[in-house]
């Protein structure tokens, strides 16, 4: 009877180590389909995100087409924005930001010189108005400026325009021209160009998609900073074929480009449309 | 009398399990670590949703990536960035999470390196902003030892995942 007991017990202690060992058995199991369940949910997120993200930056890119440029503009999608005779035997390519304190610079230093350059049909003169100093430096001027130097393109003013802003170009870490109001009153400097159109061209950022494709232009172009310019698709500033540029060297490096080549001839409107 | 005073003060310590205490401790060690990394990654991912061109050019300017793959990196990181803070926030799969957290900063990190490396000046684009800038305005080991103290919160999850005020041990999965 006792033996009997005894096994008993016995029994009973090794089904009840058994079910616990189960359960345990079933707990680790539960636990590892909880851990393998939570990868799963945390790769669903990270995979949706991006996609979703992709997709959702894919449709708050601004869509552009050449047809949105500004009236008058040139080459590849209409990016470019040019200046004097069409059959000047030189090109002068310049990339600046409206805001960029360089760009002010280069401006001061040689817009006599290039302005003369371009009445005398010695170059013609391709403005892209990159618009990145807004991203580095925060603020909207950049993008501003742009627009309103494309609406100011629209009506053949650009030029004279070009070199207002330019003049009255605020310290790059003031973003002055984020007020737009700035910018019209800017206008009325330049003869004509201060009209009802101009001003809700510029307040409604009208030429916007095209100021994001000229500075995706420029970003790809693989230039780094502004101004960049190019004589002939040489690099020109700050020097040229290794040596610092001056305004007399940009005429002396201009004569010798367009030696033997006829000069361009400005049509009325390219002579009307030159500043200063 | 100071023998005894020493098996005194071992009997009490094992009164109050010190395994118990410091668990808690470092519970919220790494609830704590957690919230960092949320505001770590949450603004980098904020900051460059904002202009999907921007956010493209900062990717293009380090010039490792081919042009065709610049936008979806561009266009996809942030919202990737989004997603790991939003993980850690909730505290869900936070080893795993804390895993691609260290390998994206470790991306960031081989990025940098190779434009210092190559000579270019850019600013990283790490918080919004990037592109190029004059080369005396680069800031590489700066964004590199900031990027090392981010990688280094990252570790203390991968090591130590479990965290109070997390999904991952309200669903008893840590």
């Amino acid at each position: 009877m006792s033996t009997m007991s005894q096994k008993n017990t016995e029994e009973k202690r090794n089904a009840r180590e058994q079910m616990l060992a189960e359960r345990a058995a079933q707990e680790a199991k539960a636990k590892r389909l909880r851990k393998l369940g939570v990868i799963g949910t945390v790769l669903a997120v990270l995979v949706v995100a991006v996609v979703v993200g992709i997709l959702v930056m894919n449709n708050r890119t601004t869509p552009y087409t050449a047809s949105q440029a500004p009236a008058g503009t040139i080459g590849a999608n209409n990016l470019a924005i040019p200046v004097g005779a069409t059959n000047a035997p030189s090109t002068l390519t310049v990339y600046e930001d409206p805001r960029c304190s360089a760009c002010g610079y280069y401006e001061k230093t040689f817009h006599t010189t290039v302005n003369q350059l371009l009445s005398q049909g010695k170059v013609q003169v391709h403005y892209h108005v990159v618009s990145f100093i807004d991203s580095h430096d925060q603020g909207s001027g950049s993008k501003n400026a742009a627009n309103a130097l494309g609406c100011a393109q629209n009506v053949g003013k650009f030029h004279p325009y070009h070199d207002v802003l330019y003049a009255n170009q605020p310290v790059e870490s003031d973003d002055a021209w984020a007020n737009r109001a700035t910018l019209i009153s800017l206008a009325k400097q330049v003869p004509g160009l201060d009209t009802p159109a101009f001003e809700s061209c510029v307040n409604d950022n009208h030429f916007g998609p095209w100021v994001t494709a000229v500075e995706t232009d420029f970003d790809k172009s693989g230039y780094t900073s502004t101004p960049t310019i190019l004589l002939n698709g040489t690099s020109a500033y700050p020097s040229y074929n290794g040596t610092d540029i001056s305004p007399a060297e940009l005429i002396a490096a201009v004569d010798a480009a367009n030696k033997g080549k006829p000069l361009g001839t400005l049509t009325p409107a390219q002579s009307a449309a030159l500043a200063g | 009398m100071s023998a005894h005073q020493a098996v005194d003060r071992q009997t009490d310590t094992a009164a109050h399990p010190p395994a118990w205490r410091s668990d808690r401790v470092l519970d919220w060690v790494g609830t704590a670590v957690r919230a960092a990394l949320v505001v770590v990654w949450a603004w980098a991912g904020l900051a460059k949703i904002s202009d999907p061109e921007a956010a493209a050019q900062a990717v293009r300017v380090y010039r490792l990536l081919p042009e065709s793959l610049v936008k979806p990196v561009g266009y996809g990181l942030p919202f990737l960035e989004l997603a790991i803070a939003l993980l850690l926030l909730v505290g869900l799969g936070t080893r795993i999470t804390a895993f691609l957290s260290a390998v994206l900063l470790m991306v960031y990190m081989g990025g940098i390196a190779s434009v210092w490396a190559r000579g270019i000046a850019i600013n990283c684009g790490c918080f919004g902003g990037g592109g190029a800038v004059a080369a005396s305005q680069t800031q590489y080991w700066q964004d590199l030892l900031r990027d090392t103290g981010f990688l280094l919160l990252s570790a203390w999850l991968l090591w130590r995942p479990a965290s109070k005020l997390s999904l991952d041990r309200w669903l008893a999965a840590d």
